[in-house]
C-alpha cells in the first residue's frame, strides 16, 4: 500500500545508534524545561533517505529542530539540541531523530542508555533575550547548530502539539537495531510563537550527507514546561512497515 | 433522508499519463448512474497538493461535468475554501453563477477553510486568520449573488463598486453550508443559518447532541443569506454487498486505505500552534471511527459497509439522531474495482433506499432504474 516508505540505510546509521539498555526503564521529571523547537519543510525526495523503512515521510516533509534546556533532572542540569525528520509511523505522526547532543555526561549516559537517545556531547544552549530566543549547539568549539525564534509573541500551551520521537538504537540484550518511541507529556507554564531562523545547520554533524535541504520555514515556537520523560510503551523494527514491526512494552 | 455522494478523487501512484483520467471517468460513470438510480447530490472537495489523497483541486469544472451528465442530482461544493489566497470572493461568486446557471439551478455551496499545512502552506496563507477570513467571505457572497451593484471594504478583502455577472440560476441564492469538523463548527452553521455539511462524526451521541445543539441555535440564527437553509448532514463510506462478510471485508480495505492516506497528510495544527484550529480536522475523527470497534463482523459502528440488512440498520441511526442527508466515499486508491463500486451503488438503490423516506415520483424511477441496470 502507498504511500512511500523511508529509505535509510540502516547499515550506514547503525554507527551512530546508542546502546539500550532494555526497555523497561522508568519516567524522569524535568522540572521547567525551556524548549525550542523549529520546524521547517525540506526538500522531499531527498528526506525519504533520512527515515528509516519503518515510516512515510509527512507531506509535505519537514524537519522539527529541539534544542532544551532542562535544570533539573535525576542527574542535575542539562541541554540537549537535536534534529528530526518528521513522518508517521502507520498512521502517528513521529519525528525521527537523526542526532542528539547533550552538554552533560551523566545525562547522556543515562539518555543512552534509558530511551535510546542517539546523544554525544557538544556544548548546547538555550538563550531567552528581549526579542528572540536562540539555540545553538557547538562540537568542539564549532557550531552546529544555530537555530533562533525570533518576534516572540505569547500563545496558548495547549495549542503547542509535540510529536513523539523514535531513537534508532542497539538493544543491549541482542544487539539488534530497535527504533524505539520516546512520546513525553508536558505540562506548560509559558508558551510562545515566532519566525524560525536557521543560521547554522551542518548536515555532517548530525549524518544527514546533504540529504537535509531547508526549504520552507513554518514556524518557531518556544515553552517552558513540566516534562516528563515516560516509560518506553512501543518500539519497532526498523526494517519493517510500522504496522508489522511495532510491538507494544508497557501499557 | 437523502443520500449522497462525496468525492475526494483519490488517484494511487505511480502517475502514468492515463491514470488521473481513468480516475476521473470513473467518477463521472458512478455519478451517472448514481443520478439514474435516485442519489440527490454529488459533492465534491477542493483540495490541492494532497497526493494521492485527493487530486481534485478544481470542484467547479468537476461538477460542471457531473452536472451536465445527469439529469436530477444536485452538485455541491463540499467545499470551496473561503480564504483569498485560495479563491478571490469575487471569482467564488462568479464561478459558482455560472456553475448554478450551467446545472440548471441546481447548486449546493458547501464552504470552508483548508485544515492542513499541506495547503494552507503551500498558498501561504496565515492559519491564525483564515476563520476569520472565511466568515467574511460567506457574508459577501449572498450579496455578490443578488445585488446588482456591489462594493467592499473589509478586513480581509476589498473592491470597488462594480456588477458581478452573471448571477445565479435559483433565486434568490443557492443554499449555504459549513464544512462541520472541528467540535463546535456547527455553532458556526447554525448561527449564520447554514446548512451543516457534516465531514466527520463521532458516535451517534455525540452526533445527536450536535443536531439538537445546530437546531436550537439556527432557530435565533442572523442568517447570511436570504433564506435559512437548515440541514444536517454527514459523511460515510459505502459499499453494499449481498454477502455481509464480504462487503465489510471490501469495505475495510477501502476504509482503511482511505484513512491510512489521510494520516500522512500535515494538519495545520500538527505544523503550526494556533488557537485557530484546535483540532486536527477532517480526517483523524473519520479515521478513528472507521476503524473503531463494531460488532463481530468487523464492521465499525455506523459505517455503510455490508449487505443491505446492515446498512439499513446503521442508516436508520444516523437518521434517528438527525441526520438529515448521508454523502457516501465510495474508493480509495481505486482499491475497489469499478464494477463492484456500480454493482454497491445498484444494490443499495435497490435494497436499502427504499427504507427511508423518498417522494413517490423519484422511488418508481429509481426502482427502474436499478432493476434495468442488473
Amino acid at each position: 500500500m502507498p504511500p512511500r516508505f523511508g529509505t535509510l540505510d540502516l547499515n550506514a546509521w547503525a554507527r551512530m545508534a546508542s546502546t539500550i539498555n532494555g526497555f523497561k526503564t522508568e519516567e524522569w521529571k524535568l522540572k521547567g524545561a525551556e524548549i525550542l523547537e523549529l520546524h521547517l519543510e525540506i526538500d522531499d525526495d531527498p528526506a525519504d533517505a533520512l527515515i528509516p523503512r519503518t515510516m512515510h515521510p509527512a507531506i509535505p516533509a519537514y524537519t522539527i529542530i529541539n534544542v532544551m534546556h532542562a535544570p533539573d533532572s535525576p542527574v542535575g542540569p542539562f541541554s540537549i539540541g537535536e534534529v528530526r525528520i518528521a513522518g508517521r509511523t502507520g498512521v502517528r505522526p513521529r519525528g525521527f531523530v537523526l542526532r542528539s547532543f547533550c552538554d552533560s555526561e551523566a545525562a547522556r549516559k543515562e539518555l543512552a542508555a534509558r530511551w535510546g537517545f542517539p546523544v554525544a556531547p557538544a556544548d548546547v544552549s538555550v538563550s531567552v533575550r528581549h526579542d528572540r530566543v536562540v539555540g545553538k549547539v557547538a562540537v568542539n568549539g564549532k557550531t552546529v547548530l544555530h537555530a533562533e525564534l525570533i518576534d516572540r509573541d505569547a500563545i496558548s500551551g495547549n495549542d503547542i502539539q509535540y510529536i513523539a520521537s523514535m531513537h534508532l538504537a542497539r538493544n543491549r540484550d541482542d544487539q539488534k537495531l530497535v527504533l524505539v518511541q520516546v512520546d513525553p507529556e508536558y505540562t506548560f507554564s509559558k508558551a510562545e510563537r515566532g519566525r524560525p531562523s536557521v543560521v547554522t545547520l551542518d548536515n555532517d554533524a548530525f549524518g544527514a550527507d546533504g540529504h537535509l535541504r531547508l526549504m520552507n520555514p513554518i514556524m518557531a515556537s518556544f515553552a517552558v514546561a513540566d516534562v516528563t520523560l515516560p516509560k518506553i510503551r512501543y518500539i519497532c523494527n526498523p526494517e519493517l512497515p510500522a504496522l508489522q514491526g511495532t510491538t507494544k512494552v508497557a501499557a | 433522508m437523502k443520500f449522497g455522494l462525496f468525492y475526494e478523487i483519490s488517484v494511487p501512484r505511480p502517475w502514468g499519463r492515463e491514470t488521473e483520467k481513468t480516475v476521473y471517468d470513473r467518477c463521472l460513470e458512478q455519478v451517472k448512474l448514481a443520478d439514474e438510480l435516485g442519489f440527490d447530490s454529488v459533492w465534491a472537495v477542493e483540495h490541492h497538493f494532497l497526493e494521492e489523497y485527493s487530486h481534485c483541486p478544481a470542484p467547479e469544472l468537476f461538477l460542471t461535468a457531473c452536472a451536465m451528465v445527469t439529469k436530477k442530482m444536485r452538485v455541491g461544493h463540499g467545499i470551496v475554501v473561503c480564504v483569498p489566497e485560495f479563491n478571490h470572493p469575487i471569482k467564488i461568486a462568479e464561478r459558482t453563477a455560472v456553475l448554478d446557471i450551467l446545472s440548471g439551478g441546481r447548486l449546493e455551496v458547501g464552504t470552508g477553510r483548508s485544515a492542513t499545512w499541506t495547503e494552507l502552506g503551500g498558498f501561504r496563507v496565515n492559519p491564525d486568520e483564515t476563520k476569520k477570513t472565511w466568515d467574511e467571505i460567506v457574508h459577501c457572497l449572498p450579496k455578490m449573488w443578488t445585488q446588482e451593484r456591489y462594493s467592499y471594504q473589509g478586513r480581509s478583502w476589498s473592491m470597488p463598486q462594480r456588477t458581478i455577472v452573471p448571477k445565479p440560476y435559483q433565486k434568490p441564492h443557492p443554499p449555504m453550508w459549513v464544512a462541520v469538523t472541528s467540535p463546535g463548527t456547527e455553532i458556526d452553521a447554525a448561527e449564520r443559518g447554514m446548512g451543516s455539511l457534516g465531514l466527520t462524526f463521532g458516535g451517534f451521541a455525540e452526533q445527536e447532541e450536535k443536531v439538537k445543539r445546530y437546531r436550537k441555535i439556527i432557530r435565533s440564527c442572523e442568517p447570511v443569506g436570504e433564506f435559512i437553509n437548515e440541514a444536517v448532514s454527514t459523511v460515510n463510506f459505502l459499499f453494499c454487498h449481498e454477502d455481509d462478510a464480504e462487503g465489510v471485508k471490501i469495505g475495510k480495505r477501502f476504509t482503511g486505505a482511505f484513512n491510512y492516506l489521510a494520516a500522512q497528510l500535515l494538519a495545520a495544527r500538527e505544523a503550526y500552534p494556533t488557537k485557530s484550529y484546535p483540532s486536527l480536522g477532517l480526517l483523524p475523527s473519520l479515521r478513528r471511527d472507521a476503524a473503531g470497534p463494531g460488532d463481530e463482523s468487523g464492521a465499525p459502528e455506523g459505517i455503510a459497509i455490508g449487505n443491505p440488512a446492515r446498512l439499513v440498520r446503521e442508516l436508520k441511526k444516523w437518521e434517528s439522531v438527525g441526520v438529515d442527508r448521508v454523502n457516501f466515499l465510495l474508493n480509495a486508491l481505486e482499491t475497489v474495482p469499478q464494477e463492484q463500486v456500480l454493482n454497491s451503488l445498484r444494490l443499495f438503490a435497490k435494497e436499502v433506499m427504499p427504507h427511508f423516506e423518498k417522494k413517490e415520483g423519484q422511488k418508481h424511477e429509481a426502482a427502474a432504474a436499478a432493476a434495468g441496470a442488473r
